[in-house]
């Protein structure tokens, strides 16, 4: 059935609120593995010893395994305990609104992140940084900077803070919500001392 | 301070197709003041999918949830391995290149991957785990690159920009690079470094392995990222 429209975040959100009430640990055991298992058999999916595929009809019938199992399994909102629904048409208009090209960044340090539709001569952006590994609070700008200064280089991906003014980060606290605006700081800052300060983060 | 529209917006699904308020809620922000959102999701191999083939199935079906219910600009892969806690495995790279690959062949999403490495720093191993990826990654479309947490991204200030430069000089290089031909180098740098699963080289903090104020690499790990180069081209991938 043609989907009316996509579905954004806020249907999403009615959706859960609607769906069907599933306990965690049956999710987790149960209907997800055993779905995965179907699809499996189902489209005949099986790896070869290599790393890369290069069976273009097992791709095919990977990608519509991976459509019929968001289809029959659905997702899981852990707070709500329920699960949502969506149908093929859905999941192809929200595809269709997928961009092809995101610019990242800003003035002459922005970037173009742009469909490369297989290994073409086109670069992938390369986002350096920690990837949320932690970093100590004393040599945080310099260490960013490291990243910031490399040609390769196109944005940033920035670590934890371990602590700030020496107080330790901790999960769900104020001290969080400052580690974080500590690290867009300093990211900031190893940003303008490298000379890129339109890089995006 | 703050993150201007045109940087990466990035919060996570969990472990396996599953979700919770608080995306939604970032997201929602995002969503309407036009920032560039990233969803990230790290399958886990071996973990409650079950085995390689079901975990990129669920891999995709992932993939296409950001899009599909998150209104997702690009999604940030990363299947990360039940017993290595790495993406550059060898069974972890099968299932990000079959991933990636049935993504990129039917659709035009822009697909990133994340590198969490077990060697550290100024370790030889360590670059040829980043530059195995890297490969991997560029040959099968992925459009983004996102590293490099060293040592699995637990260890502090075990990270520094050197990592990147290999990230991105392996990738050029593997750019319009024939599959087969990039499963034939992949197989012979994968090997080279799965021998020191069970005693892996000493790393170095940052702090250790560049002149901090200088933000220069030392003398010793710019030998030791000539010397990966060097396998790297004997491997069968020119620079």
């Amino acid at each position: 059935m043609t989907a009316p429209r996509y579905v954004d975040v806020f249907d999403t959100y009615n959706r859960f609120i609607s769906g069907d009430r599933i306990l965690e640990k049956d999710w987790d055991y149960y209907l997800l593995p055993n779905n995965a298992s179907l699809m499996k058999r189902r489209y005949g999916i099986n790896f070869g010893s290599e790393i890369i595929p290069e069976d273009q009809d097992m791709l095919d019938r990977l990608f519509v395994a991976g459509i019929d199992m968001l289809i029959t399994t659905g997702v899981y909102n852990r707070d709500t305990g329920t699960r949502l629904k969506l149908t093929e048409d859905e999941i192809y208009e929200g595809l269709k609104m997928a961009p092809k090209k995101l610019t990242l960044g800003e003035g002459k340090d922005a970037v173009e992140c742009t469909a490369r539709r297989g290994n073409s001569m086109n670069k992938p952006i390369i986002e350096g940084g920690p990837t949320g590994a932690p970093v100590s609070e004393a040599i945080y700008p310099t260490l960013i900077e490291s990243y910031a200064q490399e040609p390769m280089v196109d944005a940033i991906v920035t670590g934890v803070l371990e602590t700030v003014k020496g107080h330790p980060s901790v999960k769900n606290s104020p001290w969080e919500v400052r580690a974080t605006m500590h690290e867009l700081t300093y990211a900031h800052n190893a940003l303008i001392a490298a000379g890129r300060p339109g890089m995006a983060i | 301070m703050g993150m201007k529209h045109s940087d990466l917006h990035e919060c996570s699904q969990l472990n396996e197709l599953k979700m919770d308020m608080s995306i939604l809620n970032m997201i929602s922000a995002w969503h309407l003041s036009g920032d560039n959102i990233l969803v990230e999701q790290m399958p886990i191999v071996g973990g409650y999918s079950g085995g390689l083939e079901e975990t990129a199935i669920c891999d995709v079906a992932s993939t296409i949830a950001s899009f599909a219910l998150l209104n997702a600009d690009i999604h940030l892969g990363g299947p990360i391995h039940i017993r290595w806690g790495t993406t550059t495995n060898r069974q972890s790279m099968q299932v990000a290149a079959a991933t990636a690959m049935a993504l990129d062949t039917n659709t035009d999403i822009l697909l990133a991957n994340q590198y969490y490495t077990l060697a550290g720093p100024c370790t030889v191993m360590n670059l040829l785990e980043t530059a195995a990826q890297a490969i991997c990654d560029t040959a099968c479309g992925r459009e983004l690159l996102s590293g490099v947490a060293s040592n699995k991204g637990v260890r502090m200030d075990m990270v520094s920009g050197m990592e990147a430069r290999m990230m991105g000089e392996a990738s050029m290089a593997a750019c319009g690079m024939d599959i087969h031909d990039a499963n034939q180098i992949l197989d012979r740098i994968v090997s080279w470094y799965e021998k020191f699963y069970f005693n892996i080289p000493q790393p170095k903090k940052f702090q250790d392995c560049y002149i901090v104020d200088e933000i220069t690499p030392t003398e010793e790990y710019m030998s030791i990222y000539d010397s990966s180069l060097d396998i790297l081209s004997n491997c069968g991938i020119d620079f």
